[in-house]
């Protein structure tokens, strides 16, 4: 052999051995988590949240949430933890549109960057399509932060000494939240909390149901009205919709 | 001067197993004269006769079946036939309860950052 092709063939072995290596790496999707609970098998849930009818100065969901999921408030807005938030937006180009009021949680993406980009598989999408965090296997790295599109995830840097919820979980400094849709309250046959908290005061400005069932409330909502995530070209495919927006 | 130098070495001797045996005695005659009749971890409140599974399994694997449920729960989405709210029902006092071995073995708790139990 020459010396020419023998530096030829052994460089063509050396590419093919890298790429075979470098096959596991390639990023894979983000496997869902089967649920046996009867409340949620088969179901898809999804959240409407109607624009027009939620008023600028109701934080009624925001209030029913931190109830219920002992969400601390620091009085800092480093610290703070947010898992439903209100900003408000308004549009200037091409007119000048009136404010809008617009809750914001965690989309519960049908493709979710955090569940990809977590290294222990803390974060994961249940079958249901849920995107929630397991507290106990978090390292804490904070990448669901970083790869989170929509800034949904907030770190409990703080210890939390609020806990009016007593039944329920608080979160102890070291690890990322966001939003659940109360997957406790759902896989015991309840709402969330802040639809809940929407539909007492009379707003239902939140509508939340099982997107596979086209009978459901939020099935009929999406079919009657024109609804959009928020950037939907990220490919996030967000089960979030807003009408109005 | 021989035999008194035999003397000397066992009075030294005498007097250093006296040394050596007195934390023995002391432990011996404490543990005789105490009369703690107490039960080392706190009984469950007499209403329920009946834990989850029997007092052996728990002695040794209550840590498994904790796993178990915490997995059916958050993975699985299962929750309700057994919680840890229902533990503190009847061991209504951690540290009369949980913490009373674990310290002892230092084996530590987290679950009560996240998690509540009564002190
Ligand atoms: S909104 Fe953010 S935290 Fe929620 S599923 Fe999508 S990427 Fe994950
Ligand atoms: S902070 Fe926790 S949930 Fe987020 S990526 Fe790291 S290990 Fe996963």
């Amino acid at each position: 052999m020459e010396r020419r092709e023998f530096l030829k063939k052994s460089g063509v072995l050396l590419a093919g051995t890298a790429c075979a290596c470098a096959l596991p790496l390639l990023p894979a999707a983000a496997k869902s988590i089967n649920v046996d609970s009867e409340n949620t098998a088969g179901k898809k849930w999804g959240m409407v949240i109607d624009l027009n009818k939620c008023a600028k100065d109701c934080n009624a969901c925001l209030d029913a949430c931190r109830k219920e999921n002992n969400v601390a408030m620091h009085g800092d807005k480093r610290w703070d933890i947010h898992l439903i938030r209100k900003v408000t937006l308004k549009r200037k180009h091409p007119a000048e549109s009136p404010e809008i009021s617009v809750p914001l949680l965690c989309n519960h993406c049908e493709r979710p960057p955090c569940a990809q980009a977590c290294p222990v598989k803390a974060t994961y999408k249940r079958e249901d399509g849920i995107v929630i965090v397991d507290h106990h296997r978090c390292i804490g790295c904070r990448y669901c932060m970083i790869s989170c599109p929509y800034n949904a995830r907030f770190f409990n840097y703080r210890e939390n000494h609020e806990w009016p919820n007593k039944d329920n979980t608080r979160s102890s400094h070291g690890v990322p939240e966001s939003c659940n849709f109360c997957a406790h309250r759902l896989d015991k046959g309840k709402k969330p909390a802040c639809v809940e908290a929407c539909e007492e005061i009379n707003a239902k400005a939140l509508i939340f149901g099982d997107l596979n069932d086209p009978g459901s409330d939020v099935s009929k909502v999406i079919a009657g009205n024109h609804v959009r995530g928020i950037r939907e070209d990220f490919g996030t495919k967000p089960k979030v919709l807003y009408i109005g927006l | 001067m021989a035999a008194q130098n035999n003397n000397m070495e066992f009075i030294i001797m005498i007097i250093t197993a006296v040394i050596l045996l007195i934390p023995l005695g002391y432990g011996v005659v404490s543990l005789a004269s105490s009369n703690d009749t107490q039960p080392f971890i706190e009984k469950p409140d007499e209403k329920y006769d009946k834990c989850v599974r029997d007092t052996e399994y728990m002695r040794l694997n209550h840590m498994d079946l904790l796993k178990e449920i915490r997995d059916d729960a958050m993975r699985r989405g299962k929750r309700g036939e057994i919680t840890l709210n229902d533990c503190r029902k009847c061991h209504t006092s951690r540290e009369r309860f949980c913490d009373k071995c674990h310290n002892v073995v230092n084996a530590q708790l987290d679950c009560y950052g996240c998690h509540y139990f009564p002190k």
